[in-house]
């Protein structure tokens, strides 16, 4: 568990402090679906509050209804004690509720002080750029946002973004903010600088609402819990009244296991074999000098920060990209640079971390995709992928109203089944898969560890690709550490070293030398 | 207050309703129109109904009207949909019109019958889908915008066919003609069977077929699937190993092809010459709003097609009615509003309007 941050006695305000927003018997439904089904909520001042359920169980529309994206059937929102109706999420923040969303809305060409005065009503007609400067600057030393103002957005990190974002609620002198799921694109030191900055906010005397479900983050961080399921409110309480099984049980409405299971037999023949891979990427990381070997029945995780030539190596491994140097075999057969069918051929599935945009095609639907890395005839058998959409759905659990859904309209975690479903029933014998339990809830991320290990010990080799180190840590019979396109470090997992693997992923790659970066 | 929230799924009622609910609001502005220029437009509307589908010759209008642009429409809805935009139609149509009339006057008398008549509709097909070669492959090689591209050929294309007939001593171009410069009537082996007494030609029931084959090529073979593949989700494409500029080639192509059979159509079905004033005279952009108010779908070009056809005919009939004088323009009028309510009519696909009532200002009963 990572520290706590400074600030004093936590939990000081806590449940004591004044209230400042709160949802009495608020309920919405979905064309008939009860999302929020008579929920009751509240946020007092200094306090930072986990907002927590597995995907559908209502805590987005209920931070929406509180921020004034949506409206609620019946029931009553109270700001500082006075019931209001907000009209719109401006409405919301003219009361100071603010909300910032997983996906940023900041304008790429404008720069962040541009952005940061766009659609805020109280600016007159011409902007002062040095009060704005000023504002920016004061907000960054007192909480810890370095930005700069001049710098435009399309230059910015996703972390740098949501500094922006912060700043853009402080500026209009939010009291009450809603962060929904801040840390989801966030590299490890940005979040815990985004914590830092949270509780100076909390210590401020602001409400901060965390609509998240990593238990991690709530315990790290939060002074109290609500937890929602199936559009109810089924725990409300001060942190150290949970622990991380009781928040999961009442997420997930049952006992969860994400205990590892090691492999019961020693690992077969290498099937997946990358020889000195180089590769020059413009301005992406390239791959420098990359041997891999994976063997039948076992997981090889990749560790290390996105960006470091992860997706280059997936890519080449999946024949998406030609390598300049190196050769990728797969079952004894060199695919190398040949295209995705080759390497299907082979026997290798890829399972990329980008679902929407590239392992499924969003706007069609679940039948069409799973017919995307099948060869087909002249004829595109469409009976077939629908009796193979129809069995999918049955056998992964998927939410979906059948076979013609198109794949945009499901739930994060039924996508990834469904491309999971694909890449795992294509009879393959080699996976690479990269971030698989990524944005999963806490039963989806359940699912996706076992049927790995189910994999893993039915004989099929596995690389595991993940920014998450735990996950690797957990679900790896070997780690393979990237920094910069190059491997630092690579261990078995019976010899992990969280502080070599730590200074692997910073780029220091042993014998007192670190890689080069460029 | 309304609000609009977003659908998770979109029943079939809807996909008929929404465009027939366009074309009623098209018709309330068209009143309004008519009424302003001092018609009564019930009285009008009961004409332009009668004139295109209520009497036998008016409903062989409509459907000879609605020929080019059941073809045109389906040109339009094969790219569209897959967000490829050839708004070339027009002169692909005129490019397959030339090439069908050079194809029937050099037949001439060695052929006549259903070879010849292919052979017409064959060069036809390859006139228009040759004149989209040029931009198609600008699009898969150099990334070049196919809207601008395909929409300049048109008028490349329509003056060549006036140069043809007006500026030059072609073949096409009849020597007999001296008052008024026309096409050579292409000899009558080459022309598309009449039915009965009637002037519906062979056209339509290609048209028909066109449409069915269409529909399944796009549904239940491989180039189908790419095709979705690829308008969707470029990305995926690549992913899965399917050949985007190829795909978007032979879409592009066939849709070329079947503006170009329209042309050949015209020429060997209604026309019997190259008569480039007939030709050119906005079928091909019409195919756009065929295609659009069809929402894209290859059966639904059939009735669509119909309607505009007999919309377009009903304007022509009712300016030499007497008595009436109300100009032709009025069925422009009405294609455009229709057009445009179906285009903004769309988001309730997508979304469903709510009324939402403001929550009370006192606290509900039994809160604290």
């Amino acid at each position: 568990m990572a520290s706590r941050p400074a600030g004093g006695e936590r939990g000081r305000a806590g449940a004591s402090g004044a209230l400042l927003a709160e949802a009495r018997n608020v309920s919405k439904a979905f064309t008939g679906v009860l999302a929020n089904d008579r929920v009751d909520f509240e946020l007092r001042a200094g306090e930072i509050h986990a907002l927590l359920g597995e995907n559908g169980a209502g805590k987005s529309t209920l931070a929406s209804i509180l921020t004034g994206l949506y409206s609620a059937d019946s029931g009553e929102i109270r700001v500082a004690g006075q019931p209001v109706s907000f009209r719109s999420p401006r409405d919301a923040l003219a009361r100071g509720v603010g909300i910032i969303h997983q996906h940023f809305h900041l304008v790429d060409r404008f720069t962040v002080a541009e952005n940061i005065v766009l659609g805020d009503t109280r600016q007159g007609f011409f902007m002062s750029p040095a009060g704005i400067r000023r504002a920016v600057a004061d907000l960054g030393d007192r909480y810890g946002l370095e930005i700069a103002p001049d710098a435009t957005v399309a230059e910015l990190s996703l972390g740098e973004r949501q500094r922006v974002e912060i700043v853009k609620m402080l500026v209009r002198e939010v009291d009450v903010l809603f962060l929904d799921e801040p840390t989801a694109v966030l590299a490890p030191g940005e979040v815990e600088a985004l914590f830092a900055t949270l509780r100076r906010m909390a210590d401020d005397g602001k409400a901060i609402a965390l609509v998240t479900h990593k238990l991690n983050e709530v315990f790290s961080i939060c002074d109290r819990a609500t937890v929602m399921r199936g559009g109810k409110v089924v725990a409300a309480a001060a942190i150290k009244d949970f622990t991380p099984e009781t928040i999961a049980r009442a997420m997930v409405g049952r006992d969860v296991d994400l205990k590892p299971r090691p492999s019961t037999r020693p690992p077969g023949a290498v099937v997946l074999a990358a020889r000195g891979l180089g590769m020059e990427a413009g301005h992406h990381c390239g791959l420098h000098g990359v041997d891999l070997e994976i063997r039948a029945g076992e997981i090889v995780g990749i560790a290390g920060v996105a960006g470091n030539g992860q997706l280059q190596l997936a890519e080449v491994l999946a024949g998406l990209q030609q390598p300049d140097a190196g050769k990728v075999t797969v079952n004894g057969t060199d695919v190398t640079g040949k295209g995705p069918h080759a390497a299907r051929n082979a026997g290798l599935a890829y399972v990329p971390e980008d679902r929407l945009g590239t392992g499924l095609a969003s706007g069609l639907s679940i039948a069409d995709n799973l017919m995307l890395t099948s060869d087909t005839g002249f004829l595109f058998d469409r009976g077939g992928s629908r009796k193979k959409a129809a069995a999918a759905i049955g056998e992964y659990r998927v939410k979906a109203s059948g076979p013609e859904e198109v794949v945009r309209r499901l739930s994060g975690g039924n996508v990834q089944k469904i491309l999971l479903a694909r890449e795992l029933g294509n009879k393959a014998s080699v996976f690479v898969v990269a971030s698989p339990a990524r944005g999963l809830d806490v039963a989806g991320i359940e699912f996706v560890r076992n049927l790995l290990q189910d994999y893993r010990d039915r004989g099929a080799a596995i690389l595991l690709i993940s920014e998450d180190l735990d996950e690797v840590r957990l679900l790896s019979d070997r780690i393979v550490v990237m920094h910069a396109g190059h491997i630092t470090h690579q261990c078995a997992a019976a010899d992990y070293d969280e502080a070599a693997i730590g200074l692997a992923i910073s780029g220091y790659s042993g014998g007192g030398r670190f890689a080069d970066t460029r | 207050m309304l609000t609009l929230d977003r659908r998770l799924h979109t029943g079939p009622f809807l996909y008929v309703a929404v465009p027939l609910c366009s074309v009623v609001l098209a018709l309330l502005v068209g009143a309004v129109f008519l009424a302003v220029n001092g018609f009564d437009p019930l009285v009008i509307y009961r004409e332009m109904l009668t004139a295109s589908f209520a009497t036998r010759y008016g409903i062989e209008d409509t459907i000879v009207s609605a020929t080019p642009i059941l073809l045109t429409g389906l040109a339009a809805a094969i790219t569209f949909r897959f967000k490829l935009y050839n708004i070339g139609a027009e002169g692909q149509l005129v490019v397959g019109g030339i090439c069908a009339a050079a194809a029937a006057l050099f037949i001439g008398d060695t052929l006549s019958g259903p070879p010849a008549v292919l052979l017409v509709l064959i060069a036809g097909m390859l006139g228009g889908a040759a004149w989209m070669v040029v931009p198609a492959l600008a699009r898969i090689r150099l990334g070049t915008s196919e809207i601008i591209t395909t929409l300049l050929l048109n008028y490349v294309a329509v003056l060549f066919a006036r140069l043809l007939i007006f500026g030059s001593n072609t073949p096409l171009r009849d020597p007999t003609s001296t008052n008024f410069p026309q096409g050579t009537r292409i000899p009558s082996g080459t022309f598309l069977m009449e039915f009965g007494t009637s002037r519906i030609h062979l056209g339509f029931v290609i048209g028909c077929a066109v449409a069915v084959l269409v529909f399944f090529l796009l549904r239940d073979t491989r180039l189908g699937f790419r095709a979705r593949v690829v308008g969707d989700s470029p990305g995926a494409a690549r992913y899965a190993g399917i050949n985007a500029p190829a795909t978007a080639l032979a879409l592009l192509l066939i849709s070329g092809a079947l503006a170009g059979l329209a042309g050949a159509s015209e020429v060997a079905g209604r026309a019997h010459r190259l008569d480039p004033n007939g030709l050119a005279v906005g079928f091909g952009y019409t195919g756009i709003i065929v295609a659009a108010l069809a929402l894209y779908n290859p059966l639904a070009v059939v009735p669509v097609a119909i309607l505009l056809g007999g919309l377009a005919n009903a304007g022509e009939t009712l300016q030499s009615v007497s008595g009436l004088s109300v100009p032709s323009s009025i069925s422009v009028v009405l294609q455009g509003a229709i057009l445009i309510f179906l285009l903004a009519a769309e988001i309730f696909l997508h979304y469903r309007v709510r009324r939402v009532h403001r929550l009370p200002a006192r606290p509900a009963e039994g809160s604290p």
